[in-house]
């Protein structure tokens, strides 16, 4: 797999990871390769959000070292971090609820400067998202589920990231928003921005990753190609037994 | 005779006035969830920093406004870096309680830096009044109105066109989220401190023009009122704090117009009472919705509880309870017994808000209500003072409990607020029920101490009485803290969602602990009426509250020894050390604000 994975734009080694006196992560150890789609699949309590938790700089490990562009990114704040060029679409999409969408939008442009080329990107969301474009000023509390998901992708986008780190972004949406959400993705990626995602529904996040992780009460049990997990049946077995082995 | 038209324009200028204090509590609450109990404090020090640049400097007005709002905010700016920052990863507490030590050093500051003497505070504005339908408005209240809602608009503005405004709403709704759009929330805790305090600031410099007096009691007054309008608006909510400070102002007014000024206070905390018994987010806010507080994260600083072994702590009693056979003076006698009478006092807190976690802010009231009910059952009725004190501590136990049990359903930073507003409608109805507690005048020539007919009047036997007294109520507290019942106190104050599920009673367990702890204060309130022999409405106030919340925090959060120790030290140290009873407030206040950083778990650990 590494004869055309390009350097590594994200890289986590050897992360130890404590909540008071319970570990989380055992040596994890995970990169992501610049332009691709890596996705971490996992059961409930296996320390997913606590992964991406860490890369954006919320939750600090007690070892390990986590780099991003060859630069370590620990001792950094998270909106230092962003800054570097790392967005997220966090887990349950945390829209800032009695905000506008279009204010919710132009948040994720908070660490532009370039108010002009702001408002074109702002343009450029509503064709990639068309339904967006009635809703500017509705509270964003007061959107369906799928419309919140399409918000916090937009607004991940709208610093312009290199990178985006994203948190269940399928869960709780219909079929139909599901299939979009995976295409977006795929289009957003396509436009050169790297992902990382955190799954459960394994099937789907391995349609479009390119390279995947499994996660097993914080230890990566299995890893490579997306495309030879599909067909692995242990990845069934670690991504539905990971809930029971908390 | 005013008009009503009078009463109005009265109502609603100093609603504007409460408004620039709430909008900076709102603010603040948004963004950190806390409520800034330092925020009278700053208004104190705006009004005499509004003083010097007016009687010393002779500034024109609008330059004073522009000081005033100016170093006000930079004494909000450094409270927020060198106060609260330090704080950020600590126990939920401890930001409030910092807050509480930064109002009592702020105050006394001023207190020693202007002496405790009103001054005046002359407006500089024409003394005129223009006639407007039936009643008349003043230059000074245009200028308030005018201040007010240019501060309004101009907060509206920069929250709403500004990138810092959005930083602040984004942070408000959703922290985490916010630092993941690149907010620096350090940042926006800093402008909203700044923000506050320089409306508070102004804020007080105006009342103060208003009334042309400042003291430094207004501190805590405005406190008060601000967290009210901010509490009925709906916490955190800005707009709501406006509104909520206009229907304060005017329901004040009014109630004023009715019954009196002494019945002012009295309105705004019954209304605060009401609101968050009933709606305990604000009038405006759905009631679905639950108070905003963080559910989760360790409310008090988790510790292992230094363990003393009992033939110690049995050494220790012996000690004190043959000291009045050593000779020692009778100034240290007395200093013990201020000592044992505020254990008391400190063993209720820490049952309180240690063990079942609801920190109490009001605690004096319970002193209150058992001294008065000692006194007259003693004077009126001719109780045996042995008996009163009992009657005391039963008075306080009852009344203390159905009092605060309305605000049982309330959590965090609410009970403390409900105990602080319960405290002082205990201590308005002491001054305005004439006819039982003789009002203002207070209640002089109590009986002395005595048991089975025989009067405590030396030193040592009332250094027995109160000192028998204490160790009961302690072994007593000891007992119920180690059996099963100490820990459902436990589990409620660590999750009491969690302790709800398995099943356990939160208004029961609640009541009990007030009850209990009710009857230890009012017992030692009892004692107190009869040793001083006088009281009135304000024996009993506010500084005792937060002074036995700093011993109960001092030597560890539900810790029954610890509550006694610090009681011992507090109360002790400054006399050993003779500092003059001035500083002594400010020493409490340090002492607080050092314990809250350094060591939060006191000194013999919590339990
Ligand atoms: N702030 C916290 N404090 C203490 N423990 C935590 C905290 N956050 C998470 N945990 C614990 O760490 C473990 C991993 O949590 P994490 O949220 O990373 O899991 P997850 O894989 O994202 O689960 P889910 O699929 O439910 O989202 C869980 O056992 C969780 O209870
Ligand atoms: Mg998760």
């Amino acid at each position: 797999m590494t004869d055309s994975a390009p350097e590594p734009l994200l890289a986590l080694s050897n992360v130890n990871t404590f909540y008071g006196q319970a570990q989380v992560h055992f040596d994890l150890s995970i990169t992501v390769g610049r332009g691709h789609i890596v996705c971490l699949l996992g059961g409930n309590a296996s320390g997913k959000s606590t992964t991406m938790k860490i890369i954006l700089g919320l939750v600090r490990p007690r070892s390990g070292d986590v780099t991003f562009d060859g630069a370590s990114l620990l001792g950094l704040t998270t909106p230092q971090i962003v800054r570097r060029g790392i967005a997220s679409v966090p887990e349950a999409r945390r829209l800032f609820a009695d905000m506008s969408v279009r204010e919710n939008i132009l948040m994720g442009a908070f660490v532009r400067n370039d108010r002009d080329v702001v408002a074109q990107d702002l343009d450029r969301m509503l064709t990639l998202f068309p339904k967006l474009g009635q809703r500017l000023s509705q509270r964003a509390g007061s959107l369906s589920g799928g419309e919140q998901q399409m918000v916090a992708m937009a607004r991940a986008l709208m610093s312009r990231p290199r990178m985006i780190v994203m948190d269940e972004p399928t869960m709780g949406l219909s079929p139909l928003y599901v299939d979009r959400v995976l295409e977006l993705i795929r289009t957003i990626n396509q436009e050169g921005v790297s992902v990382f995602m955190v799954e459960q529904n394994a099937s789907l996040a391995l349609e479009i990753a390119h390279e995947a992780y499994v996660l097993q009460t914080g230890t990566i049990v299995l890893s490579g190609p997306a495309q030879a997990l599909k067909d692995d049946p242990r990845v069934r077995d670690a991504y539905l037994g990971g809930s029971e082995a908390a | 005779m005013s008009s009503w038209l009078d009463y109005t324009i009265n109502g609603l200028i100093v609603g504007n006035v409460y408004a620039l204090v709430a909008v900076g509590l709102a603010l603040i609450f948004g963004v950190s969830r806390l409520i800034n109990f330092a925020q009278g404090s700053i208004y104190l020090v705006g009004a005499y920093i509004g003083w010097v640049a007016v009687v010393q400097l002779h500034t024109p007005l609008p330059l004073t406004i522009i000081v005033v709002a100016v170093a006000a905010a930079l004494v909000g700016l450094i409270i927020e870096r060198f106060g609260l920052r330090p704080l950020q990863n600590s126990v939920r507490i401890a930001p409030l309680l910092a807050t509480i030590g930064i109002s009592f050093v702020l105050d006394q500051l001023v207190m020693l830096t202007f002496s405790p003497n009103p001054r005046a505070l002359p407006s500089q504005l024409p003394d005129v009044r223009f006639q407007v339908g039936g009643g008349t408005i003043g230059p000074l209240d245009l200028l308030i109105a005018g201040v007010g809602i240019t501060s309004a608009l101009l907060l509206f503005v920069f929250l709403r066109y500004s990138k810092l405004g959005w930083a602040i709403r984004a942070t408000a709704q959703d922290r985490d989220a916010a630092m993941q759009m690149g907010v620096d929330v350090n940042r926006v805790n800093q402008a909203v401190f700044g923000i506050a305090a320089a409306l508070g600031g102004v804020s007080g410099m105006l009342v103060g023009m208003y009334y042309n007096q400042i003291d430094t009691a207004m501190s805590l007054q405005a406190t008060l009122k601000g967290v009210v309008a901010e509490v009925v608006g709906g916490a955190g909510n800005v707009p709501g704090a406006v509104v909520g400070s206009l229907l304060l102002g005017l329901v004040e007014s009014y109630g004023v117009a009715v019954f009196g000024t002494s019945y002012r206070n009295l309105f705004a905390f019954l209304l605060l009472v009401v609101v968050l018994v009933l709606r305990p987010n604000g009038l405006f806010a759905s009631a679905r919705q639950a108070p905003p507080e963080p559910l989760t994260g360790t409310f008090i600083a988790p510790s292992r509880p230094v363990r003393i072994p009992r033939w110690a702590l049995l050494v220790a009693a012996g000690v004190f309870a043959i000291l009045p056979f050593f000779p020692v003076s009778f100034y240290v006698l007395q200093t013990l017994i201020n000592a044992w009478l505020l254990g008391m006092l400190a063993l209720s807190l820490t049952l309180v808000a240690g063990t079942i976690g609801q920190v109490s802010l009001g605690h004096a009231a319970l002193l209150a209500i058992g001294a008065y009910t000692s006194a007259l059952l003693s004077l009126n009725f001719s109780v045996p003072v042995g008996l009163a004190i009992i009657g005391g501590g039963l008075m306080s136990a009852a009344l203390g409990t159905a009092l605060i049990s309305p605000s049982f359903r309330l959590r965090g930073h609410y009970v403390s607020i409900a105990t602080l507003a319960i405290g002082e409608i205990v201590s308005l109805v002491i001054l305005n029920w004439e006819s039982v507690t003789r009002g203002p005048i207070g209640i002089s020539g109590i009986p002395p101490l005595s048991l089975f007919g025989y009067d405590l009047i030396s030193a040592t036997s009332i250094y027995w009485f109160s000192f028998s007294a204490m160790v009961v109520l302690a072994l007593l507290q000891g007992r119920l803290l180690g059996s099963h019942l100490g820990r459902s106190f436990r589990a409620i104050r660590d999750d009491d969602i969690a302790a709800r599920a398995y099943g356990l009673s939160l208004n029961r367990y609640k009541s009990l602990a007030f009850i209990f702890g009710g009857f230890a204060a009012g017992v030692s309130g009892g004692i107190a009426a009869h040793l001083y022999s006088y009281i009135n409405h304000e024996t009993f106030n506010t500084q005792q509250s937060i002074l036995a919340l700093t011993v109960v925090i001092l030597g560890g959060l539900g810790n029954v020894v610890g509550a006694i120790l610090g009681s011992v030290a507090l109360v002790g140290l400054p006399e050993v050390f003779r500092i003059a009873a001035e500083y002594r407030i400010l020493i409490y206040g340090i002492v607080l604000l050092l314990l809250v950083r350094f060591r939060p778990q006191g000194l013999l650990g919590t339990i």
